[in-house]
């Protein structure tokens, strides 16, 4: 197992090779120059050459990919040019709150989706099933700005049992601070969890295997959480994978309302701003974490299936 | 015996908790909508950096709060020489938050950093070519050729005063614990979501700032602003929603102020494209808008009409009214210039700004009834403002403000051809304007000065390049104990006078 993750690892070289190379590529095509967004309407053509020039843009293109090169394998993706500091610092403050939210979230939207994704299996084609399925589709179709804003009026200013968001300090006063966030994220991970659970839960509910242990004697609870359950969760897995790979930078509608700096937040900005080493420095960070939770998922594959072998 | 201890106790409980009470530091907290980038005074071009500087740095001189004169910063008295190549300050005696006295080796040391290549606002100080220390309280600059702007430059943010000794003992990390002698001094800084600030024991007004400290919040979402100030988390919410107002206005508790900034919002025509580069065209579409019902509609009654592109400020001609709305002789001025079927062309919008996309859209039907066809294009803002500055568009919806009270920086940029921007990119070009804004510029302040002024403004009020809109409000709602709170006409606030009365 060791061997291949090592493996999968030296295969993420072409893959970032090719990112960065895509990234810095498009961003050329990008129309809108930092000095002029810096320099607004105040510029002349030699203040805007000498601020691009300060800021090594006036290097031919493929010296100043190199030099973006340089900057990914040396760990610091860049220097954001408005930040004025390491891309990799600005990603240091932020990544707790996203990595934060991502935990939170997934947690909340496991504790969701289990119980009712098991309890709509075993009560399939019944009033519960239906009733679970038509919260759960709602719950898809909520756009997550409006949801966000109901959590924020009921729960926050109307009970007063959450602010109504901002970051603190310490553990518990950013449980309570990012609660409602990763409520808002984490039910429509919840949503997809347990749409796709409870169709697995109900193949394998009629599987060969599930009649043969019953058969042996086992009890229902015992046949369920050893042989039913493990053997529905790999869907579940995936769309954890899926997810998490999209909380990482997808969040920005959420982060926004609820004031948390987070990773998406901070790429709209320099994307707004033009900040180019930070757009550029986050498109291969992403890609990274992006890769890593592959990795992972497939780890997670191999441990709930042993049928699963990672080659 | 009994009795007595428990009065002695009972008093004592009462103080200790009195003493409490006072020692517990008064925090006001203020939610903005802008993230600051960096603390360096000349490397910030964004609110939200621009703002807390002025909160931590002093300038020689500042706008007071009517933004119409200077008033006097860390420079106590000054005086230009008659020819304006001399300007001589006299430093008050005042501190720098760790402890160190403000001199004249400071003052000649930040104007100069101001100036120098990596200074985003280097073409503002420029013009000052040599300093001269008579005495560590006194600093004299010496211009080559007038430059009249050059003195209101100094009191720009960029223009901050700050220790030589510290800024270079410590280089780029200084900014992350930055020492000025503003009244406040930064505390904490978590990036996107807040800055802390104390007040600066040092601070050369004496008693201020009222408040031990003072929290700015990064909040983004104008409506999560609200929120905030609803739930009690903030005592200030700057620009909260303009549909928002009139129910906040009605809230116990909550009280709404507003002012009306250097700002001003138009169209940009670009004087290139056929139809556009007639007068009578661009004079017809301004006699097209109802100004008045755009203020009502889109800003909530939240603004004035324009009568130019230029902000209401210095030298400003109050006999100068905006274009009235009267679509009759707007379609016989198009009919005049040749396009009595009116025409078909294409505005870009900034898509990221609730209030441009309404505004958009009702320009959109004023400009219909008199038969000009206007196409929508939503942008992001970098977009638009590159390809407005590439020349490649018809109409764009903008706006203009000003970092100074002297007029000087946006008539340059609204109006004069060829200078920085082409009269913003329309294209537009009038001789007599330009003649007018170089001699300005070598011009003393006074009613001479004024006069080329309002000319100038006259001219481009005639010239039509864009379609003239309004001076929007700035606006703020505020949790009613809060007293002294207000946003300056340079959109900045200062806090150390505001207390907290709970």
């Amino acid at each position: 197992m060791f061997q291949v993750i090592l493996k999968r690892l030296v295969m993420l070289i072409p893959v970032l090779i090719g990112i960065t190379l895509l990234g810095f590529l498009l961003l050329q095509v990008m129309p809108g120059d930092p000095a002029s967004r810096a320099m607004g309407t105040r510029a002349s053509p030699e203040e805007l050459a000498a601020m691009r020039k300060l800021w090594g843009l006036d290097q031919p293109l493929w010296l100043q990919y190199l030099y973006f090169l340089r900057d990914c394998l040396t760990g610091s993706f860049g220097v954001s040019i408005f930040h004025k500091m390491p891309v990799i610092g600005l990603v240091a403050e932020r990544l707790p709150f996203t990595l934060a939210i991502v935990a939170y979230s997934t947690l909340i939207a496991l504790a969701v989706a289990l119980p009712f994704a098991i309890l709509a299996a075993l009560r399939r084609g019944t009033v519960v099933d239906g009733a679970i399925r038509h919260v759960f589709v709602a719950l898809i179709a909520m756009p997550p700005f409006w949801l966000c804003y109901v959590l924020i009026l009921w729960l926050a200013l109307g009970l007063g049992w959450f602010p109504t968001g901002g970051v603190g300090q310490g553990v518990g006063e950013n449980l309570s601070r990012l609660f409602l966030p990763s409520l808002v994220v984490g039910l429509s991970t919840a949503a997809l969890i347990q749409q796709s659970l409870r169709a697995a839960l109900i193949d394998t509910l009629k599987a060969d295997y599930v009649d043969t242990a019953r058969a042996k004697g086992l009890s229902g609870a015992q046949v369920f959480l050893r042989h039913v359950l493990p053997n529905s969760l790999i869907s579940t897995i995936s769309i954890i994978g899926v997810r998490v790979s999209w909380i990482i930078g997808g969040t920005v509608v959420v982060e926004k309302i609820f004031s948390v700096p987070g990773l998406g937040s901070l790429l709209i900005d320099a994307i707004v701003s033009r900040d180019l080493p930070v757009i550029r420095g986050l498109t291969v960070f992403f890609a990274i974490m992006v890769v890593i939770v592959n990795l992972v998922t497939d780890i997670c594959y191999a441990l709930a299936d042993p049928r699963v072998r990672l080659e | 015996m009994k009795t007595r201890l428990n009065f002695r106790a009972l008093l004592l409980a009462s103080t200790l908790s009195l003493a409490a009470l006072s020692a517990e530091a008064e925090t006001l907290r203020v939610a903005m909508g802008y993230d600051p980038v960096s603390l360096d005074p000349i490397a910030t071009s964004d609110n939200g950096s621009i703002w807390t500087q002025l909160l931590i740095y002093d300038t020689l001189v500042r706008p007071d709060a009517t933004g119409t004169k200077l008033e006097p910063g860390l420079a106590e008295s000054w005086t230009v020489s008659d020819d304006g190549l001399t300007i001589r300050f006299k430093l008050r005696d005042a501190k720098f938050s760790d402890g160190t006295p403000v001199t004249a080796e400071d003052v000649q040391f930040s104007i100069a950093r101001a100036a120098s290549e990596e200074s985003g606002w280097g073409r503002f100080y420029r013009p000052i070519t040599r300093f001269e220390i008579p005495n560590p309280r006194e600093i004299v600059m010496h211009l080559t050729e007038p430059f009249t702007p050059a003195f209101n430059n100094l009191a720009l943010f960029a223009a901050a005063i700050l220790p030589k000794a510290a800024l270079e003992a410590k280089g780029a990390a200084f900014f992350d614990a930055p020492v000025g002698s503003g009244p406040f001094v930064l505390k904490k800084w978590t990036r996107g979501a807040s800055l802390e600030l104390v007040k600066n024991p040092y601070y050369w007004q004496a008693g201020k700032p009222a408040v031990d400290e003072a929290v700015l919040e990064v909040v983004t979402e104008p409506s999560a602003r609200v929120i905030k100030l609803e739930a009690g988390e903030v005592d200030v919410a700057l620009d909260p929603p303009l549909n928002q107002l009139a129910a906040l206005k009605a809230e116990p508790g909550i009280t709404t102020g507003s002012v009306t900034p250097y700002r001003a919002d138009f169209v940009q025509l670009n004087t290139r494209y056929a139809p556009l580069g007639n007068e009578k065209v661009r004079q017809a579409l301004n006699y097209a808008i109802d100004k008045t019902a755009l203020i009502k509609g889109v800003l909530y009654g939240e603004g004035t009409p324009a009568a130019s592109a230029m902000p209401v400020m210095a030298y400003a001609d109050p006999a100068l009214t905006p274009y009235p709305y009267d679509p009759a002789k707007a379609k016989a001025l198009l009919a005049e210039a040749g396009y009595p079927e009116g025409f078909e062309a294409e505005m870009l919008v900034d898509s990221g700004i609730a209030t441009q996309r309404n505004t958009a859209i009702a320009l959109q039907a004023m400009l219909a009834q008199v038969g000009v066809k206007v196409k929508i294009q939503m942008l992001e803002s970098g977009t638009q403002w590159e390809t407005t500055k590439a020349g490649g568009y018809q109409m764009s919806l903008s706006y203009t403000t000003s970092d100074t009270i002297d007029p000087d920086q946006i008539i340059g940029f609204v109006a004069v051809n060829p200078e920085r921007a082409n009269a913003y990119h329309t294209e537009w070009k009038n001789e007599r304007l330009n003649a007018l804004y170089t001699q300005e510029r070598k011009t003393v302040n006074g009613p001479e000065r004024g006069a080329m002024f309002r000319e100038m403004i006259q001219i481009l009020h005639d010239g039509a390049p864009f379609l003239f809109l309004y001076h929007p409000a700035t606006v703020w709602a505020e949790k009613d104990y809060v007293k002294g709170f207000s946003v300056l006409p340079t959109s900045n606030f200062r806090l150390e006078d505001v207390t907290i009365a709970k």
